[in-house]
This record gives C-alpha cells, structure tokens and sequence, in this order.
C-alpha cells in the first residue's frame, strides 16, 4: 500500500513561497523590526527607542555600553536621587551588567526593575513619618537582594518613640496590621501587643 | 459513525490534550520567573532540545532516498513519528502562549501544520486508504465489477482523497517550517547574544 508521490510542481510552488516569505521579512524587518522579532512591546521609559541596534549590540545582546549612552552618569547624577545615584555608581564600579537588575519587552506598562525593593510598609509610612524616600530610614547595600540596614537617626527613634512600646524592630513591617484602613490612631488595647 | 470518523475524533481528542498540556506546564514554569520561561537559561536549553529531536525526522526520509540498501527503513519510521511529536511538544514548553514576534509566530504555525499532517497521514489517511482497499477487495471478491466497485466506494474515495491533503502540505511545509526556525534561531542570537 502506497500513498501517491507528491506533484512535481510542489517544488517549485515551495521554492517560490520561500523566496516571497523571505522578501516579506526582510523588508518588514527594516520597516517594522519589533514586530517580527522582538518578544514583548517596550516598556514606557523606553517607548522613544527607535532602533533595535540603539540597545542590541549584534550577537552580543543588550549591552551596558549601549545603556551608557544614553543613561551617560552625568545625565544619571543631574536626575537622580543622591541614593540612586550612589547605588548605580557603586554597581557600575562593580562592573556588573546593567541586565542583573534590568530587563525590557514585557509591555507598556511593565515594571523594567527585575527583584525591585519590595516596600512592606506600604504608602502609610511615608504618610507616618513625613519622608519620602526608602533612604530616610534605610541604608542599602549594593546587592538588592539583601535586607537594607535599618538607620539610627532622628526619624527612626521618633517612630520608635510614637510607638509607646509597640514599635520595635522585627514588628514594624506590616504597619497596616494595627493602624488599620492606614489610620494613625489606634485603639488602646491595640498598643503593646 | 465510519471507523475513519471515529479515529479523526480521538486524534483530535489527544492532540487537544497534548497541546494543552505542553501550554498549562510552561505555564506553571512561568510562574516562578520574572520573564516567561522561554527566556529562561532552561527554556532556551528547551528550545535546543525540542530543535534536536526535530532534526532527528530527517534521518527517515534520507535513510528512505539515499542509500545502496534502499530497503523501507522501518526503525527510522517509528524515530520520525516519535520525534515529530514530542519534538514539537518540546517546542511548545519552550514557546507557551507568549505569543508577540512574528517570525517564531509563524514557525510555531508552520509547526503546527506539519506535525498535524503527519499525524493525519499516519493516524487518520492511512486508515481510510487501508478501509477502501478492504472493502475494494472483498466487492471484487463477491464478482462485482470494478466499475460498480468504484461506484458503490464513491463516498469512501472522495473521503480518501480529502484526507490525501496531508500529502501535499506535510514536506512543503516542513521546509517552510526550517527556514522560519534557521530565522528564528538567528534572530535569538542576534538580538540575544551567542
């Protein structure tokens, strides 16, 4: 039993549809690279990036040199917050890669900071304390993963102050556990425990 | 319902529930990664894996053209259809549903339609070429004549010859399908890094 051999004209059928396919992608990679080729639209901070070279090094991958050119550390030092500034510096002093930290084409609306500090407190402790900035309580290492240190300054003894006892260390991450609905008073039978 | 029917429906059953699978797994790898699996170290030595058991089809069809012994390489033929299954399976954990560019976009359709036409040649055509021979056989058998035999088989015939599309689309495509794998492989080193 034996199926029939294929029409002689499938070859050249095939051939002429490789040949139209080929053209098709090579002139929507020079109109439209990232849809043909990229895994995800950019984010919003990079939405502006016009070529795919701007951040590709070819057959290198997404480069920190090209990163630089754009994010040059004067520019960085002008925009940044001193702690941000530091940090980044002391990462490129490292010489570690841009990526360990950063990634891109998730989406538009995608956060472009991979292992980002996870903020436990919520909104309510800058509301609580009048600050900011993570920095205004805590000193952060190089290493993201790792626990920033807890300062000894007057906004932290402050806190602990305002606390009557109910703040200490290992029990203020979760503020909204006893200020709840992110009220600053708390009941009494609340305090101390 | 025809025993052809019958099979065309547990074929489809089981590709579902292969497909499904292969997506709700990847899924599941995503999970505990910042980016889809597939852009993982492990998604990419997926990817290597599921193109390496791919490539090991065509050891069948050039056992099968070239050759002193050019006998019908049996073995291989079972390698072709093991391989032209879970190789794409393999494909599919690596890819999952994040679907965005279109070059793997349409490698992963070219896929699709090879591996389902080989999987209709195999499990639904040459069944019902098998049944129309049979039943071909056993008129003739019974001293009907052949131009009444054909008359009688009309509906299984036509039946044949739809299924005898898979033909058509299966080695055209599977060539189409590598050049959009040698882009895509190129592409990924390309923008990705070696």
């Amino acid at each position: 039993m034996r199926y029939l051999p294929l029409p002689r004209t499938a070859v050249s059928v095939v051939a002429v549809a490789t040949v139209v396919l080929l053209a098709w992608l090579g002139w929507g990679s020079i109109r439209h690279p990232e849809a043909l080729w990229a895994p995800g639209d950019l984010s919003r901070y990079h939405a502006d990036v016009a070529r795919c070279v701007d951040c590709h090094e070819p057959f290198q991958g997404p480069s920190p040199a090209k990163c630089l050119a754009c994010h040059s550390e004067k520019r960085f030092a002008s925009r940044s917050k001193p702690a941000v500034r530091d940090f980044h510096r002391e990462v490129i002093a490292q010489q570690k890669t841009c990526l360990v930290c950063h990634t891109e084409h998730r989406g538009a609306l995608a956060q472009i900071t991979t292992n980002a500090m996870f903020n436990p407190h919520g909104e309510f402790i800058f509301r609580a304390t009048g600050t900011s900035s993570c920095s205004a309580c805590h000193e952060f290492g190089s290493d993201v993963a790792a626990r920033p240190t807890l300062l000894d300054n007057e906004i932290v003894r402050h806190l602990f102050e305002e606390g009557e006892g109910a703040h200490h260390r290992g029990r203020m991450a979760n503020c909204l556990q006893c200020h709840v609905a992110g009220q600053m008073e708390i009941e009494d039978n609340e305090q101390g425990k | 319902m025809t025993v052809v029917f019958r099979r065309v429906f547990i074929v489809a059953g089981l590709v579902s529930m292969a497909v499904g699978g292969a997506l709700l797994f990847e899924a599941i790898l995503s999970l505990e990664t910042v980016l889809s699996f597939g852009h993982t170290r492990q998604g990419h030595v997926t990817g290597w894996i599921g193109l390496a058991v791919i490539l090991l089809v065509f050891v069948y069809p050039i056992r099968k053209r070239v050759g002193r012994n050019r006998t019908w390489p049996r073995g291989w033929f079972q390698v072709h259809m093991v391989a032209g299954v879970v190789g794409p399976l393999l494909i599919l954990v690596h890819a999952g549903a994040h679907l965005h560019a279109l070059v793997p976009i349409l490698a992963m359709v070219a896929m699709g339609i090879v591996a389902l036409s080989g999987i209709i040649g195999q499990a639904v055509h040459y069944l019902a070429l098998r049944t129309l021979n049979e039943e071909r056989r056993q008129f003739l058998q019974q001293g009907v004549s052949p131009d009444e035999a054909e008359a009688r088989l009309h509906d299984e015939a036509s039946r044949e010859e739809t299924f005898r599309v898979w033909q058509l689309i299966h080695a055209p495509m599977t060539f189409m399908f590598m050049v959009l794998v040698a882009l895509h492989v190129i592409g990924t080193l390309y923008f990705g890094g070696l």
